[in-house]
This record gives C-alpha cells, structure tokens and sequence, in this order.
C-alpha cells in the first residue's frame, strides 16, 4: 500500500523506542547482579523471610480484595439500589490517591495516637500483618472492582432466563453458567490483584512494622544502602509474578475479544437485596471516606490532638517545605507524560490496529510489557542505565520512566477503539484522493476523542500519585509532591503527609471532573 | 476494434507461498457493467484492491485508457470504489461525507457543496442529508457511499460485495438504483459479488473466478448455454439454472 513505508519506519522508531526505555535498562539491571552471589542471598534468612511475609500477606489481601471488588461490583451491576453512578464514584476514590497514603490513613486512624485509637479507647496495634492487608485491601479493590464491574456488565443474561424455563434451580445455576463464565476473567484479575498488592511498598513501608515484605526490603536497601546489587536481585524475583500474571493475561485477552451483543439482566425488585446491597455501600463508602476525613481533620486543626484548634498551619508550614515546587513538578510531568504518552499511545495502536505482519504484533507486545514490570524494578533499572547520561536528574527521566510505566493500560484501551473503527477507511480515503494523514486527523482522531480523554486522565492522575518508579530517580530539583508523603512520614510529621495527600486527591479530582465533564460534552456531540 | 476502457495483463499476486492470483488477463469495455463472480478465498477482492492500487502485484500489467497504471498511486488512478461495509466516516454527517474529498481536493467550497447536495438528491437521501451514518439504515448508509465515489467522478466503480450486509427487500431496491446511476452516467463497474442470482440479474458479463483463476469470461446467457467446464458447471448452473431465469426476467421487467 502506498504509505506502507512511512508506516514501517515508524513502527521501527517506536520499537527502538522501547528497546532502549525497557528492554536495555532491564537488561542493564539484570548485569548489575553477575558480580553478586545470588544463590546466598536468596538462600538467606532475611531474604526469605521476606518472601515468605510477601507471600502469606499477598495472598489474603488478594483473596479479602477480590470478594470485596466482587460483592461491590455486584450490587453495582445486579441490584435494584439507587446513586450507583456516586457508589462508584465513592469506591473508586482510592484510586486518585498514593498506595502509601492507605498505609497513613490506617496510622492516622487506628496507630498509637490515632483518631479512632483514641475516641473508641482501642487497645492492640495496626502495624503489622492486618495493617498491611487493610491498606493493601483499600489499595486494590478499586481495581478488582472496575475488571468485574465491567465483566458482569457484559454479562448474557440468556443462558439464565432458559435456565429459569427449564426449572434449574440457583444453585445449578451458579456452577453451571455464572462460574464456567467467570472462570478466566476472574483469574485475570486475581493474577492482576495479586500482582498489584505484591509489588507495592507503599502501604508495608507506613504500616508493615517489623513485618518486612520483598518491596520494602528492596527500597530499603537502594534508598538507605545503596545497595543496588541486592537491589536488582529483588527486582528480578518481583519481575516473577507481574510476567505470570501478564503471560496470563495475554493469553486470556487474545481469546476474549466477543463483539457479540449481549442481553442486558433485567433488575428485578427483592428488598432484602437492595436492603443488603445499601449495607454494603454504605459501609465501604465509610471506610473509604473516614481516611480522607482523617487527612482533613489532621490538617485543619493545629496539631492533633493536643490543640484541636483549627488553622491553616500545617498548610502553611508544608508549603514552606517546597510543597508548591514540587507541586509544580507533579503537574508538569503528569501533563507531560500525559502529553507525550497521548502521542506515542496513538501512534502504536494505530499501526497494531490498523496494519498488519510481523512487526506489528512484535510492536504489541513490546507496548503490553510495561504491564509486566513492577514501577519499582522499572525505576532501579533507570538508576543503572541512565546514569551519567543528559537525561539523569532532570524531570524529563522522571516523565520518561511514568510513560513507560503507565503505557500499557492507555494503550489497550485506544487499541480497542481503533480496532472496532472501520478497517476500510484509510482505503476509501485514498481513492478519494485523501491522504492517510488527513483521515487520521479528520476521521479517526475526532470519533476517539472520548477515548484519547481516558487515556489523557489515566496518565495524569496516575503521573501525580506514583511512588514507585519515581523514588530513586527524583532529585530535590525534581522531586514530585508523592514522595513527600514518605518524607514527612519519616519525620514523623504526618500532618504535613495527610495534606500532600489531599493536594493529590484535589488535583485528581478536578483532571477527572474535566474529562467526565468534556466526555458527555462529545458524547451529546456525537448523538 | 474498439479501444477497451480497462486491460489487465497477466497480473499474479502471492501472499507467502500462497498464490492468490494467476495470470489474470482481461479487458473491460466503457460503460460495461462486469462481475466478478466466486466464493470468498478465490482471489477476487485481491484483484480489486490491486486494481485500486491498495496492493501491488507481483507481475503483470494494468492498462485504463490505453495508458498503463500498474505503478500509480490510488489517488491518481481515477477509480472509485464502493466498499462491503460502506466505510463512511461515522464523525460526518451524509452530506458532510460526500463532499469532505472534493472540499480537500478542489478547495472549492460552494462547488464541493453543490456537487455534493445534487449527488444525494439523486441517491435519494435529501432528507437524510445532516444525519450521521449510525442514524441511517444499511441501505442508506450504502447510497451515501454510492454518492461519496460518483462525486469524484471516477473513470471506473469497484464495487466489493456492496450489499452482502443487506436484506432482500433493500438490496432489491438499490440494485435497480445502481443500474439507473450506471446508465446515466455511463459509468463503466467492476462489481465483486459471490452472489449468483445478483451477478446474472445485473451484468453485462460475468468473469467466474475459483482458486485465483479466471474460469471463464462470458454474458449471463452464454454461461448457463455453454459452461467452459466442470467448475462452471457445478457452481455456477448447478440447481440454480431455473431460479435465475425466472430471476431475470423479474429484474428485466423491474428496471
């Protein structure tokens, strides 16, 4: 086809993109351990230690997680109950802000000296296992609960109605249709879940006390000791579960493309349900709105709880601290990644959508690996590779790394778009004398601008709230508001914390407002 | 001997090890109304887009006008093409569809515009005209893409199973629309179909293709009075000889 080659070369651009933002910072990390005994250290006590508390605390939160995400998800998509839109809104709130702001609003909450600690007079500690299940629970199941939200939506409620007429009972109903259905999907998002939780630090750094897991024994030893040897040996053992989990779910997706159109479920009335469902709602909702109302209070009131005065001190005294320049940082690299990612997300699911061959398929795989790497391995792996070059300690690196890191998500989402835009249009176009080009910018670009607005959001917020690939690759010039969680945190100045956490929380809320906002302003627009 | 409107010479086309087409020759008179007749597999929409210039040949040469093309790009080839699932761009509204190649190419906007509400009155679709596609039926969907090609005012239409996507009732009607179009226009049309009875109720000739080879080239008539072969004979006659009579007739005496 005429323009083929302007499409090949592009796809070659953005392969060797990705050959030198993933594969030979990856590579370079995984070299930075031939000088090491690894055998010893895996073999050690600490080490696996380690593992194991990674394991056993992984593994219950997933579980706890998913069976939440999935009675929310539920409720949401098959009771009768009213303000869903707002429910959801509510439970995905966590989302907006840094895992390790979970782990802070449990201390501020339940710790030594917290709010509830105090008010209700209870006795016993946070820290610890349950500490970092709760916070990894309220860290996740936001995500767990979007996969199967969208999964029960796109349900077909057939199978159930001739059930119904055959005279099944529930029971048979549920292992014979809703289970064989939910089998593969759910084993995406446990895998997904699983992953998430067992590669964070954030939530284990605040609350884990002496219970130490693999991500925070890795930050430990790069950030305190320097230590980047032990550092990637970690890595490549974190690397293990995120490349299952993205084995998995590329294997399950290739198959799980049906465009066949299902028959919504019919919501019939049952009180006792809705009555369960409200329970339920409500409950969540509180656990997810008394950590933030937790941060206000901190930061309102002059120092808790010896003076419960209100006042903007700790709001003052934060940004004495730099807070507005790295709040300047936070948002310059979330546009710029947003930006930048908006482009190179487009560029790759156009030529993986709409042409065909090898590279094509090489160029998605290359685009779906930022899946399989956990944002803390991505950033020590930048450590090592970039080093020295023009790029280290500027903000540029840190857009870079987040670009890399939040490719995948955007990425399928404009592919899924662009897959379902017809595959004749580039065609028609030409025999009408009209370029590629001009059909790109005149036809496709405005029937995804719904889409290319998602992809903007999911950038930005997630841009603001990172800790991980960004903590061992910020400067004090460039340090983003996050990390100042973890420093206020470690000197001990959690009011300080709790308003950085809001600040992200506010600015996540207003990018996502813009876009929800601008998203039914297209779709009136397009009707 | 007349001067043909379209050659093909000996065009081959592989994908892989997978020969497509073989030594495809044939020529297309002006104002000749030709399908190309074959199940799905047998190389006939390769052939179109080759001709499009979408895809290039292996070998072989393409001749319209007496000047060969085999090497231009599409937009220089003057052809139009009408496709199986309209490829309409879903963010104009009809008219805005018809006219968005004409405003770019000519950069005249009143002429683009009025070529372009003269083209979707004589589709039919005036009243339509500020609809976007998903408000339009099939049927309508496919006039505008009808009127998108005439509005460019190509030397050929290619047509690649236009209305495999319709129901009977619709493509009934805009069988006897496209013949009205091609009369008045004179416009010379390639017509992709593996429907039989839309072949033979339509064509001025009919080109059976099976496994990337022409199996013959012939009228309506002279296929179902003389099969070249055996293949021509059971795909194409077999059971279906009656049917399409009576089909003819029932076209001939409704346009």
């Amino acid at each position: 086809m005429k323009g083929s080659k302007g499409l090949t070369g592009v796809k070659y651009l953005l392969l060797a993109f990705f050959a030198f933002s993933v594969f030979l910072p990856l590579i370079r990390m995984l070299a930075h351990m031939a000088g090491i005994d690894i055998r010893a250290l895996l073999a050690s006590g600490q080490f696996l230690n380690a593992l194991k508390n990674s394991l056993v605390v992984t593994t219950v939160s997933t579980l706890i997680s998913v069976a939440l995400a999935a009675a929310l998800a539920w409720l949401v998509e098959r009771s009768g109950i009213r303000f869903k839109g707002f429910f959801t809104l509510l439970f995905t709130l966590p989302m907006l802000i840094p895992s390790i702001s979970h782990g802070m609003g449990l201390v501020v909450l339940f710790g030594a000296n917290g709010i509830l600690t105090n008010w209700l007079g209870l006795k016993g500690s946070v820290y610890g296992f349950w500490g970092i299940v709760t916070g990894s629970v309220i860290y996740s199941f936001p995500v767990a609960f979007l996969m199967l939200s969208d999964i029960l939506r796109y349900e077909d409620s057939t199978p159930y109605e001739a059930a119904e007429v055959l005279g099944i009972p529930r029971g048979w109903q549920f292992t014979s249709i809703t289970v064989p259905y939910l089998r593969r999907p759910l084993t995406s998002t446990v895998f997904a879940i699983f992953t998430l939780i067992i590669i964070d630090y954030g939530v284990p750094l605040m609350i884990g006390g002496q219970y130490r897991t693999l991500p925070v024994m890795m930050y430990q030893d790069v950030i305190g000791l320097l230590d980047f040897g032990k550092g990637s040996a970690i890595g490549l053992v974190l690397l293990t579960p995120a490349v299952i989990a993205f084995l998995l779910d590329v294997l399950n997706r290739d198959r799980g493309i049906q465009s066949f159109v299902s028959k919504p479920f019919r919501i019939t009335r049952n009180r006792v349900r809705d009555g369960l469902a409200y329970l339920l709602s409500a409950l969540v909702s509180l656990g997810v709105a008394l950590p933030i109302g937790a941060f206000l209070l901190l930061t309102l009131v002059r120092k808790y709880p010896a003076d419960m005065r209100l006042s903007l001190d700790n709001v003052r005294r934060t940004f004495q601290m730099s807070a507005g320049a790295n709040l300047g940082h936070s948002l310059l690299i979330a546009l710029f990644t947003s930006l930048t990612g908006l482009v190179l997300t487009f560029a790759a699911a156009y030529l993986t959508a709409r042409s065909r061959g090898r590279l094509s398929k090489l160029l998605h795989l290359a685009s779906l690996t930022s899946l399989a790497i956990p944002g803390i391995v991505l950033g020590l792996s930048y450590v090592l590779f970039f080093k020295g070059s023009l790029i280290y300690g500027t903000l540029a690196i840190l857009i870079l790394v987040n670009l890399v890191h939040f490719f995948a998500s955007p990425y399928l989402m404009i592919y899924n778009t662009l897959s379902k835009i017809n595959q004749h249009l580039e065609a028609a176009g030409q025999t009408l004398g009209v370029s590629r080009f001009s059909v790109i910018r005149d036809v496709i670009i405005p029937q995804t601008a719904g889409t290319l607005g998602e992809m903007f959001t999911y950038f930005f917020v997630n841009s603001m709230m990172t800790i991980s690939a960004v903590a061992f690759l910020a400067t004090a010039g460039t340090r983003p508001l996050s990390l100042m969680i973890t420093s206020f945190e470690a000197q001990m100045m959690l009011e300080c914390a709790a308003f950085i956490a809001l600040l992200i929380l506010t600015v996540n809320l207003v990018v996502r407002g813009l876009f929800a906002w601008n998203k039914k302003r297209i779709g009136r627009g397009m009707a | 001997m007349p001067k043909h409107k379209l050659v093909l010479e000996k065009i081959s086309k592989k994908f892989g090890p997978n020969k497509v087409l073989r030594d495809i020759s044939f020529a297309v008179e002006e104002g000749e109304f030709l399908a190309i007749l074959g199940p799905s597999g047998c190389g006939k929409t390769t052939l179109l887009r080759i001709l499009l210039g979408l895809e290039e040949a292996e070998s072989g040469r393409i001749i319209k006008d007496g000047k060969e093309i085999t090497r231009l790009a599409p937009a220089q080839r003057k052809m139009g093409m009408v496709f199986q699932n309209y490829a309409l761009f879903g963010n104009m509204t009809a008219l805005g569809n018809v006219e968005y190649a004409l405003k770019k190419q000519s950069g005249d906007r009143i002429l683009a515009r009025e070529t372009a509400l003269r083209l979707i009155g004589r589709v039919g679709l005036t009243d339509h005209m500020d609809k976007k596609p998903h408000a339009l039926s099939g049927g309508q969907q496919q006039r505008v893409a009808l009127a998108r090609t005439l509005a460019m005012n190509p030397d050929i239409i290619l047509m690649d199973e236009p209305m495999s996507a319709l129901d009977v009732e619709t493509r009934l009607a805009l069988r006897s629309e496209i013949l009205g179009i091609q009369r008045e226009f004179g416009s010379t049309i390639l017509y992709v179909t593996n429907g039989q009875e839309e072949a033979f109720a339509m064509s001025d000739r009919i080109m059976v293709m099976h496994e990337g080879r022409i199996q013959q080239l012939d009228t309506p008539q002279n296929l179902m009075d003389h099969p070249a072969n055996d293949y021509i004979r059971s795909f194409v006659i077999h059971n279906i000889r009656l049917k399409i009579e009576s089909l003819i007739r029932y076209a001939r005496e409704e346009t």
